[in-house]
């Protein structure tokens, strides 16, 4: 939408103040990954690249250049139908870095990238972004954005859900918690009042709400011992887990 | 799906201003996308090679005394044109609904958000290409053709009356129909559907409407696509067919409005 390829219900998509068809030189201005096979399978790799580049009076060079930043200088002439998904989903970043753009789009970047080509993209979004480019990467894989975003937006069924930061999320989420490893495990849940305690195991909880040195204490006030006390940070996932949990439009009925 | 405004805020990292689109620029990167897929090459060189190769047989096997003398003589070594404009079809088709059997509208589009300037760049590179194509062709048939005939009564040269204007009607009425399918292929997105609707609306329909018996019918037929081309491309007026001004007029309006629609529809609709 952003692109205008689909027109919204409502509402209207801008770039720098203008709807994206309004550019002069829109490639330059966002640079999208656009969901994998949009191309020509029977062209090469450099001609799908240059007939792109033409229309922005890019050169050659450029297009050399982003083959090569994408690794793929070696298959450039080769007719893009015997590509892997990893080196169609390269093909498609190189299109959108071709115009050297403010602000670049990727959809699922690492689907179908090898854990070299994940290691890869991460890196490549990161010095993107250092560069001082705006980066806006739409992902379903958390762990994955847990490590590359700095800023999440949380979008269910159309409606936004979180503007936050990767830390703020996470924190607000309420998700992190304490492990607690003590034979009296049940004498400790009874002291710790006013913090959630869930038992993953007769001699182990799980305490939400209460800092682990405050448990400590506590078990210490009472001469209980510990065998464990691990504070877990919640995962993304399980952050996003529970903002969404409202909001999934395909969910899973409990087994 | 709903959205409210969404603004993206951008920095500029690096100056890149001498990059942007012109009309010259889309037309380079339609004529880089044309010669860039072995589709465009078999099709050109199979519609040249029904062409040379049904000319070198009707001058081969013509006989002064078989009938065919009132077949005027441009229609007669260009009867190849007929089969070799299915294949100019088919390569118009598959520069538009091609590109959304294969997904490459989307990159298109996204170099070219305003859309149109994409059509019209297809459309006048095709034009070209193939007008180029089929005049070259036509000349060369002809004369490949009138080797054989010089001794019959089809015997001609390139210098009679009308013949120079026939063979460039011939090049132009097969182009002309050849933009129809373009359009059709970009109305249509689909290559299969818009094959069947030239094969069946712009080839057969009108042969079965002339069947009729309607006096009014055998008029307005004269100016369908098929039988403006018909007449585009003979060197002696036949009787019964539109003349050759009002035969390019009307070819070039069915092309005008064979992109108009699409043109309407690439505007509104997702990609």
């Amino acid at each position: 939408m952003i692109l205008g390829l689909d027109a919204p219900t409502r509402g209207h998509a801008t770039i720098d103040g203008r709807p994206y068809a309004g550019h002069r030189a829109p490639l330059t201005v966002v640079g999208a990954l656009l969901e994998a096979r949009s191309l020509h399978p029977g062209r090469s790799a450099y001609h799908h690249l240059m007939a792109l580049a033409h229309t922005h009076g890019i050169p050659h060079t450029r297009v050399d250049r982003v083959l090569a930043l994408t690794g793929l200088t070696h298959v450039a002439r080769k007719r893009v139908k015997g590509f892997s998904l990893g080196m169609g989903q390269r093909l498609g970043i190189a299109a959108a870095l071709l115009g050297d753009p403010a602000t670049v789009v990727l959809d699922e970047p690492v689907n179908g990238l090898d854990p070299e080509g994940v290691l890869w993209i991460r890196t490549l979004l990161r010095s993107l972004a250092a560069e001082g480019r705006t980066v806006l990467v739409s992902s379903h894989l958390m762990s994955e954005m847990a490590l590359t975003a700095d800023h999440l937006i949380v979008i269910g069924k159309g409606r936004l859900l979180a503007d936050t930061t990767v830390d703020e999320l996470v924190r607000t989420s309420g998700g992190a918690s304490v492990k607690v490893v003590t034979p009296e495990a049940d004498r400790l849940r009874t002291l710790l009042r006013g913090a959630r305690c869930t038992a993953e195991a007769p001699d182990t909880l799980l305490v939400t709400g209460l800092e682990a040195p405050e448990i400590g204490r506590t078990a210490a006030a009472h001469g209980l011992p510990l065998h464990e006390l691990t504070p877990q940070a919640a995962s993304l996932e399980q952050a996003f887990m529970d903002l969404t949990r409202d909001s999934v439009e395909y969910q899973g009925a409990p087994a | 799906m709903t959205t409210t405004a969404t603004t993206v805020p951008t920095t500029t990292p690096t100056m890149t201003p001498a990059y942007g689109l012109t009309p010259t620029r889309i037309l380079r990167s339609e004529w880089h996308k044309l010669w860039t897929v072995r589709s465009t090459w078999f099709t050109l060189l199979t519609a040249a090679a029904l062409v040379l190769g049904v000319g070198i047989l009707m001058g081969a096997t013509y006989t002064s005394d078989g009938g065919d003398s009132d077949v005027d003589t441009v229609v007669l070594t260009l009867y190849g044109t007929q089969l070799g404009g299915i294949a100019l079809a088919v390569l118009g088709i598959l520069v538009t609904a091609g590109e959304y059997a294969t997904g490459m509208v989307r990159a298109s589009l996204t170099a070219v958000p305003r859309r149109l300037p994409v059509l019209w760049a297809k459309a006048a590179v095709y034009t070209a290409t193939v007008f180029a194509l089929s005049l070259a062709t036509a000349v060369l048939t002809f004369l490949t053709a009138q080797v054989f005939l010089s001794d019959s009564d089809q015997a001609a040269s390139l210098t009679d009356d009308g013949v120079l204007a026939a063979i460039a009607g011939n090049a132009a009425g097969v182009t002309l129909l050849g933009v129809i399918a373009l359009g059709l292929g970009a109305g249509l997105r689909s290559v299969p559907g818009a094959i069947g609707a030239f094969v069946g609306g712009v080839l057969i329909v009108p042969e079965i409407l002339g069947m009729l018996p309607y006096e009014a019918m055998d008029t307005a037929i004269r100016y369908f696509p098929t039988q403006a081309a018909g007449a585009l491309g003979t060197a002696t007026p036949m009787p019964g067919a539109a003349s050759p001004g009002a035969a390019l007029l009307a070819l070039l309006l069915w092309a005008a409005a064979a992109l108009a629609v699409p043109a309407l529809l690439l505007k509104r609709r997702d990609v």
